[in-house]
């Protein structure tokens, strides 16, 4: 975030989830490479970027984590706003948090962006042990819906950099087929072919370079 | 996670960085129970209790008042508690005074406790927390709860051990709440609320402070729907045009809602915010003078951040803006800096509601009738109390400390203390030493050449002693045997007006836990 580097996209990535599966540490893992078993409940909003390498081009990815439990969903139209992909987390060691994922779909959908990306993440794989959701359930579930699907563990770092490089690399090809046109102010090409609407285009140039 | 917490880069002693900790052991993360017998010298607390200096606590930010001043505080307040509804009915303002100077930490529960109206409830309930805390719970909710334990404070020696009785009075307390309120149920940002109360009293008080801060400082806040909290996000945002015109214009323009940024801040009343000094002066003042010390805190915040030409032009967007707003420079949020600055903030109680009357008009014209309806706030301490009617047996403290100290003089002596003040604080004063009050029976007693007996306290001038005199109060007392029962003889003879006098004995017995006040 200090670092001045130059990069071609800004994708808003929202975590969504039962509280307590593990959005924070998922967030933490992949933008700073921590994890804690001592992380405070998320009350609020918290967000972190981290600037991804692809091919032939750069993304800055900024990740937003907010609190999952229930009657904070009546806040999070703000949250919602402008995100172009959504990892959805539930906890394999604990299928309620798995059961209510139709209800964070439909409450995604009802709040964000039509386009949005979205995966569906099995969390905390490290308790293979204690497993109660297969991951073929979850596999078949996510190809039904029509949504990537990943295992994880934040804890050992399995899979998390390959479930955010995923969804990114899904953006970036909407973005460049230019499925994403109108609402996603984040998603931004700076000196690049593809103009993308965005009335805070002039804005935004200076806005980056800053940070 | 080194994140931002309370003001500074937390050591998150928990941290894995590597892949591979299958040796990891949840139980026994910090040690056992017995959390003195977990501790290592690389784990050492604060006077606040915090590990690895978690909540901010730097020489600067730190206003180390003179025992004296203190002492005599607390001689002020216990008086006050003793005679809590005169004082609270006809001398309101001083008692305001007190608070915004900040209640001695010695007595801080139970002002709490008292301001709050808690005491008041709990009299008046008795049995209740008992009956409450022996039902189950819902499942539903008990199972959310359990998540969150051990994720209050964690770097709080009383809520570091898994399973520790720091987590089970929360646990306690927060079920019972539940219990208490099954339509409200729990919302996450009242383990916070709860956690910052149990640290200053048992989990029985700190369940009616729950309970009064949850129905009458902020009602709603935690209420299915959470509109409350939106609503004042609106209220905060519409007053932040008047205190910072600039600030205001920035949210605007980059369309930053409330609800981004003071979520966290008001629900948890800062306690996630500030350095742990800051955090209780300013729950001092809040419980004594309602949500607008909260929104004035919040506009402070805002102020400082963003309120200048040269800070806007270092965030030019959104995210930025959102990134300044969590990373607050520890200056502002500094004991004495943040307590004049609230004082300072033209927001009266009025004012709340008059904004809160427009932006519930607003409301309802785009959002319709509010979902749930939450009783009207009260806006601090006094209106609580005359809110409901109260025995006189319900305001009866208990232990029952007493002094054997006449009624301060006060119209008389204020004066002339205010203009010995003046005086004393020009001059330099020699160092004194000032004898222990407290000292034990095996205390060696002062050098009796050093200065001549009267300190410079006496009697009609409370709180002239000079800045810079250091602390002279001897800090180690020399080993003694713990004697469980052992009575001061020696009397405070420093004090005001104290008599040569034993400490009267409390009639209720103070080795049992039931009587713990954790002072």
């Amino acid at each position: 975030m200090g670092s001045d580097e130059s990069y071609n996209f800004v994708f808003k990535v929202v975590l969504i989830g039962e509280s307590g599966v593990g959005k924070s540490n998922l967030l933490s893992r992949f933008t700073k490479n921590e994890f804690s078993h001592e992380s405070r409940t998320t009350i609020g909003v918290e967000f972190s970027t981290r600037s991804v390498q692809m091919d032939n081009y750069t993304i800055k990815a900024q990740i937003w984590d907010t609190a999952g439990l229930e009657r904070y969903r009546a806040i999070t139209s703000a949250y919602y706003r402008g995100a172009v992909g959504a990892l959805l987390v539930y906890d394999i060691s604990k299928h309620l948090t798995y059961e209510s994922v139709d209800r964070w779909l439909k409450e995604l959908f009802d709040h964000a962006d039509p386009h949005i990306v979205v995966m569906l993440v099995g969390n905390k794989r490290d308790l293979d042990t204690l497993r109660t959701v297969p991951t073929e359930e979850g596999k078949d579930f996510a190809e039904k819906r029509g949504i990537l699907f990943m295992e994880t563990s934040a804890l050992d770092s399995t899979n998390v950099e390959n479930a955010f490089n995923e969804v990114l690399k899904a953006i970036h090809k909407k973005v460049a087929s230019r499925e994403v046109t109108r609402g996603s102010i984040c998603a931004v090409t700076i000196g690049s072919p593809i103009g993308l609407k965005g009335e805070a285009q002039g804005e935004r140039r200076s806005c980056c370079k800053s940070s | 996670m080194a994140r931002i917490e309370n003001g500074r880069q937390s050591l998150d002693t928990m941290s894995i960085r590597t892949i591979g900790s299958s040796r990891m052991d949840d139980e026994n993360s910090f040690g056992s129970d017995s959390e003195i017998d977990g501790f290592t010298s690389d784990r050492q607390t604060d006077k606040y209790g915090f590990i690895g200096g978690a909540q901010q606590h730097t020489e600067e930010s730190a206003q180390d008042l003179h025992p004296q001043v203190l002492r005599q505080r607390e001689v002020k307040w216990l008086d006050m508690l003793s005679h809590w509804d005169k004082w609270m009915i006809k001398r309101f303002n001083k008692v305001r005074l007190r608070c915004q100077k900040g209640i001695p930490p010695a007595l801080r529960g139970r002002a709490w406790l008292y301001l709050s109206g808690g005491k008041v409830k709990k009299e008046q309930n008795q049995g209740k927390f008992q009956e409450l805390d022996s039902q189950p719970g819902d499942p539903k909710w008990v199972d959310v709860i359990e998540k969150d334990l051990h994720r209050q404070f964690p770097f709080h020696e009383m809520f570091v051990s898994r399973g520790g009785h720091g987590q089970q009075d929360l646990f306690r307390v927060l079920k019972a709440y539940t219990l208490y309120r099954p339509e409200e149920g729990y919302c996450q940002a009242q383990a916070p609320i709860a956690a910052v109360l149990l640290m200053h009293m048992p989990a029985e008080d700190a369940f009616w402070g729950l309970v009064q801060i949850c129905e009458k400082y902020l009602p709603g806040y935690y209420s299915p729907g959470l509109e409350a909290i939106q609503l004042d996000g609106e209220i905060l945002f519409a007053l932040l045009r008047r205190v910072s015109p600039l600030a205001f214009r920035h949210l605007e323009k980059h369309k930053i809602d409330p609800i981004l940024y003071m979520t966290e801040w008001f629900m948890c009343a800062f306690s996630r915010t500030l350095p742990w000094a800051s955090v209780l002066r300013v729950w001092d003042m809040f419980l004594c003078d309602g949500v607008k010390i909260i929104l004035r805190v919040g506009l402070v915040l805002l102020k400082c951040m963003l309120g200048t030409r040269e800070k806007l032009k270092a965030c030019q967007g959104q995210y930025e803006t959102m990134e300044l707003l969590r990373a607050i420079e520890p200056r502002y949020m500094q004991e004495g800096f943040m307590v004049r600055e609230i004082l300072e903030v033209p927001v009266t109680a009025r004012d709340v509601e008059k904004e809160n009357h427009t932006q519930l008009k607003r409301w309802k014209k785009s959002r319709g009738e509010l979902n749930f309806k939450s009783p009207p706030r009260m806006h601090g301490a006094r209106i609580i109390m005359l809110s409901e009617p109260l025995r006189r047996q319900d305001l009866q403290q208990n232990p029952t400390i007493v002094l054997e100290v006449p009624p301060p003089k006060l119209k008389k002596e204020e004066k002339q203390s205010s203009m010995k003040k003046r005086i004393s604080i020009k001059k330099s004063q020699p160092v004194v030493e000032i004898p222990n009050p407290y000292s034990l029976l095996s205390d060696v007693p002062p050098p009796p050449s050093d200065p001549p007996a009267p300190p410079p306290v006496s009697n009609e001038t409370p709180e002239t002693v000079p800045e810079t005199v250091p602390e002279t109060v001897p800090e180690t007392v020399p080993e003694t045997e713990t004697d469980p029962s052992h009575q001061q003889q020696a009397p405070p003879t420093d004090l005001p007006c104290a008599k040569e006098s034993p400490l009267k004995r409390s009639t209720q017995s103070l080795s049992s836990t039931e009587q713990d006040t954790y002072l």
